[in-house]
């Protein structure tokens, strides 16, 4: 019975859907999946790279070695302290700045031209700005103590391992708001404007239509941006390596700085594979959990 | 009628003020660094980065002779068309695949379509570095070292992922199941997706996505600087990366000045771009 | 707009076509990946050198291409699998042990003018091309590295020149007046604090390179590290790799904030270009002499080249080292190895410093030879910048840094 049913939905399939399907999914087969498919393959060997050189198949030693890495431990640590920092941030500021954007009627162009700038401009040019500002020496402590005379001596932003991430985090919410105002601000436009003339006809304030109407109908967007800043903030690079290259002994690495002293400097392939692998599966867990906790919640509302 | 407009009028007026404020201010702190970057890039090689710091810049050190050496001495001419190259072709091809495959994982029935969208998420999710390898391996069996094309094919092959993502979600939402009827009446291939889906309706969400697919060849260097080691095929990423040196000082006004050079295009991109981005947005939610 | 997409796809297609055929010259065209500076000028040097060895040898032709030190690393590293190699390399003499490791270079002791082309150069740093008995590329260029000191900071501050490496600590931390710095080490390998532990008598490794037990857990370097530590406690040394707000070394030379440096010859360009008053000598002795570091480059060949590509290599190789190349390169500032080139009159008039680079290689030591050194190397670092930051304690330290070694020469 059942593979009768089988049989009668698969025929029913359109060979037309794999038209349209097909040369996408090839495109992306050969570029992106074989690759990860072989990249979790090398995480089960001692991976050599060099040439005509044969792999040893190791099981999962790879993944014990980033286990019982305390370095591999620390830069997890700083990559998610990273996200949970950036992420929201991120997203308060481009939200709010996208709402302010959106009341005033001349000069948006030109408020959104410039909120933009940071998002185009490069990465390791503006990080090395933010080093610069930062150092000993730097602009930051210059005007703490030589102008404004707030502190004796000059500060070490760069010194220790949370107040150099830190900066390495306001570099990257700088960066970032922009995107997000761009983002927020096409959501805010599809908002339908008769809701507010309806909430303004109840003499809702502005607060209260914020939360009552703006939020729920840039839900999805909401959603959206999330992820794709968390994907952005897990794969961060250029800030650590420009403002501190991983010092002080390692104690600023993330998941890519610490990857890729294992990949070129080490030549431990096969323990970046398994490091990228268990890190994907802590996303994927947290995600999962993030998923069903907001499911839940709108249940029980 | 009259009575609410006016009354409506009012309170934005009261509100318009405090708002420039805060914008302006924010804008402060967004440009300040931006700012010292072009002013940098007026400025001597060796005036850059000093200790103690000079907040203000006297006129006098100021001069376009970081562009003139630029033009004079870089072909950089010929690092921003593979650049805009790269660019543009990245798009297309971001276009071309993120959009039929945003189509089938959001209407099509196609068995185990949910899989596959699961591997283009995890994707995402994985660091990329250690990736490198086997696209390397597989760039070089494909002879596209030292082709312009194993960074395009690369670059359209990692933006996909999020283009698709965002692309579904769009379609889901927006277009009408209707529209399904018609996308065989052409036989049903990809430009029936872009006749009748991608360009009249999921305009805004392309544009979206065009606009960080477009820069990313402008920001991108491991990539670029393994496949492209030829000097006439480099990017402008890696093109600004000759000038960095290990041991010799590097000359940081030749640096910026090509920095800002390369923020042109993508400016001109995104005000094109934004406007339609914009307009386009609002018009596909009435739509739907 | 059917239209338009169709073009578009028709354009795209026939680019693919038209990049991926690439048409067959005659000409031998050989890769060479090398890291000579552009803005010192020796760019423009090599491309002069490359026309008059094109000239001389007809149907090769020489392809350059740039890379700064760590792309040139990671590309040879990458492209080994495949053997998207170039066909000479010019590169870091730490490149060599690592490169091998990848099974890529090739064997140049093979061929059979090897010696008479290696007896024209410096032993010493020629022997950073030797593994077991055979030779995997050939000098191109050496240096160590000397003291470098501000002049006018010394005279302000009133410090004679230190004679004794004891006396540069004193130096360095009476110099650390006026918001200067005495001292500045950007980074702590043993490229670094291993000059002071060679003169003080101790070592890294074990003579045969199995182990690190009782060398770098010594009381001697136990001893250096405690000097540095006590100099960074005072303020008088500054680095990078200690402290990652410390301005860089070369921005901080340019803007007169360091005192001193052991450094190579790039300082002095760096430093002339800065416009700083400045002036070097050897290292000042320790406990057993004053032994510096060994660096330089070296050239590489491939074993993934063409056999003819290879043996053309060779013969641009040794024209790169012979007198008339090293000399056009001591003006630009790179130091010969060619024995002729040290002792040419416009190569020592070019380089200033040479007698004193000179002086110090004869007794600079190189860093051991085997491809697990970069991560030793690192180890190292991490566990010498916490001893002397005073994050851990200076013997917990060096000990876990010897069974760390251990574990990674025993893998």
């Amino acid at each position: 019975m059942n593979a009768v049913m089988t049989k009668k939905k698969k025929k029913k399939i359109d060979w037309r859907n794999y038209v349209i399907f097909l040369p996408g999914f090839i495109f992306i087969f050969i570029f992106t999946f074989y690759p990860m498919a072989k990249m979790v393959v090398m995480s089960f060997f001692d991976w050599n790279i060099g040439f005509q050189q044969v792999s040893p198949f190791v099981g999962l030693k790879n993944y014990i070695d980033v286990l019982n890495d305390p370095i591999a431990k620390i830069a997890i640590v700083n990559t998610f302290a990273y996200a949970f920092v950036t992420v929201p941030l991120q997203m308060v500021i481009g939200l709010f700045v996208a709402v302010l954007i959106n009341g005033i009627v001349k000069g948006s162009v030109g408020y959104r031209l410039g909120y933009y700038f940071p998002v185009i401009s490069s990465w390791v040019v503006v990080a090395l700005l933010f080093r610069y500002i930062f150092s000993n020496f730097g602009l930051l402590n210059y005007v703490l103590v030589d102008i404004l005379h707030i502190a004796n001596e000059p500060i070490g932003w760069l010194s220790s391992r949370w107040s150099s991430l830190f900066a390495a985090m306001l570099l990257g919410i700088w960066k970032g708001v922009g995107w997000n105002m761009v983002v927020f601000l096409a959501a805010l436009q599809a908002v339908p404007k008769d809701q507010y003339e309806a909430a303004d006809i109840d003499g809702a304030n502005r607060v209260q239509k914020f939360f009552k109407i703006t939020l729920p109908n840039i839900r999805g967007t909401l959603l959206f941006v999330i992820i794709m800043l968390s994907i952005g903030a897990f794969n961060t690079y250029t800030p650590i390596t420009v403002l501190t290259g991983g010092n002080p002994a390692h104690q600023t690495e993330v998941v890519l700085t610490w990857m890729y002293f294992k990949t070129f400097n080490a030549y431990k392939m096969g323990y970046s594979a398994a490091f990228s692998v268990i890190v994907a599966i802590i996303i994927i867990v947290i995600t999962v959990v993030m998923f069903s906790i907001s499911k839940w919640r709108r249940g029980e509302e | 009628m009259m009575n609410r407009t006016n009354k409506k009028n009012r309170i934005v007026d009261k509100m318009m003020v405090p708002r420039y404020i805060i914008l302006s201010l924010g804008l402060i702190l967004m440009i300040t660094p931006m700012l010292y970057m072009f002013l940098s890039s007026l400025k001597d090689n060796d005036k850059t980065f000093i200790y103690p710091p000079v907040l203000f810049p006297s006129l006098s050190e100021l001069s376009l002779k970081n562009y003139q050496y630029i033009f004079d001495n870089v072909t950089f001419f010929k690092y921003l068309g593979n650049t805009l190259f790269v660019a543009i072709m990245t798009v297309l091809i971001a276009i071309v695949v993120s959009s039929t495959l945003a189509y089938s994982f959001a209407r099509l029935q196609i068995p185990g379509k949910k899989i596959v969208f699961g591997f283009l998420i995890s994707v995402m999710l994985l660091p990329g570095l250690a990736m490198i390898i086997p696209q390397f391996e597989l760039a070089a069996r494909m002879k596209l070292i030292n082709n312009i094309w194993g960074v395009i094919l690369f670059y359209a092959a990692w933006v996909t992922p999020f283009s698709t993502f965002l692309l579904k979600g769009y379609i889901e939402d927006n277009v009408p199941k209707e529209m399904d009827e018609s996308i065989f009446i052409d036989g049903g291939s990809i430009f029936s997706v872009y006749r009748y889906i991608v360009l009249p309706i999921a305009s805004p969400a392309v544009a979206a996505i065009s606009i960080s697919n477009f820069l990313y060849p402008f920001e991108e260097l491991g990539w670029s600087q393994q496949i492209l080691k030829l000097d006439e095929l480099r990017t402008l990423p890696v093109a600004i990366t000759m000038f960095f040196q290990s041991h010799s000082r590097t000359d940081w006004g030749y640096v910026f000045a090509m920095t800002t050079l390369a923020m042109i295009p993508v400016i001109l991109f995104y005000l094109l771009l934004q406007k339609y981005f914009i307009t386009g947005m609002t018009s596909g939610a009435i739509k739907g | 707009m059917f239209k338009k997409v169709l073009i578009i796809a028709l354009f795209l297609f026939t680019s693919v076509v038209l990049i991926g055929c690439k048409d067959n010259n005659e000409t031998l065209t050989l890769e060479f990946w090398h890291n000579y500076s552009a803005s010192d000028g020796q760019v423009a040097v090599l491309e002069t050198l490359i026309d008059e060895f094109e000239e001389d040898h007809e149907g090769v032709t020489i392809h350059p291409v740039y890379m700064e030190w760590q792309a040139l690393k990671d590309s040879v590293t990458l492209g080994a699998q495949t053997g998207v190699l170039p066909d000479i390399l010019r590169g870091d003499i730490a490149f060599v042990p690592q490169f091998q490791s990848l099974n890529v270079l090739l064997k140049v002791s093979d061929f059979d003018d090897y010696e008479t082309a290696a007896a024209k150069v410096l032993t010493a740093p020629n022997s950073s091309n030797k593994m077991g008995n055979d030779y995997y590329g050939i000098a191109s260029n050496t240096n160590t590295k000397i003291l470098f000191y501000n002049k006018t900071l010394l005279q302000n501050a009133g410090v004679a020149v230190p004679t004794t490496l004891a006396e540069v600590w004193t130096a360095a931390q009476s110099l650390t007046t006026n918001g200067k710095i005495g001292y500045v080490e950007p980074w702590t390998g043993i490229w670094n604090v291993g000059p002071y532990i060679w003169s003080n008598g101790g070592d890294v490794l074990s003579p045969d390179n199995t182990t690190a037990t009782g060398y770098i857990n010594s009381s001697i370097v136990a001893n250096v590290v405690t000097t540095l530590k006590n100099l960074y406690a005072a303020g008088a040394l500054a680095g990078p790799s200690m402290d990652s707000g410390a301005v860089g070394d070369t921005d901080g030379w340019a803007s007169s904030l360091y005192a001193m440096q052991l450094d190579g010859p790039w300082r002095g360009a760096s430093n002339k270009s800065a416009g700083i008053e400045y002036d070097a000598i050897p290292l000042p002795a320790g406990t057993a002499g004053s032994v510096s570091v060994l660096g330089g480059e070296n050239f590489m060949l491939f074993k993934t080249s063409a056999t003819e590509k290879q043996q053309a290599a060779w013969e641009f190789v040794k024209f790169m080292t012979e007198k008339h190349a090293q000399v056009e390169m001591a003006k630009v500032g790179q130091m010969p190895v060619n024995l002729e080139a040290l002792e040419d009159a416009e190569a020592i008039a070019a380089m200033p410093l040479l007698p004193v680079f000179a002086q110090a290689l004869a007794t600079a030591k190189a860093r051991p030879v085997i491809p697990q050194w970069s991560e030793i190397e690192n180890v190292i670092a991490t566990k010498i910048a916490l001893a002397i930051t005073g994050a851990k304690d200076v013997q917990i330290a060096l000990d876990e840094c010897a069974a760390e070694i251990n574990a990674i020469l025993a893998d």
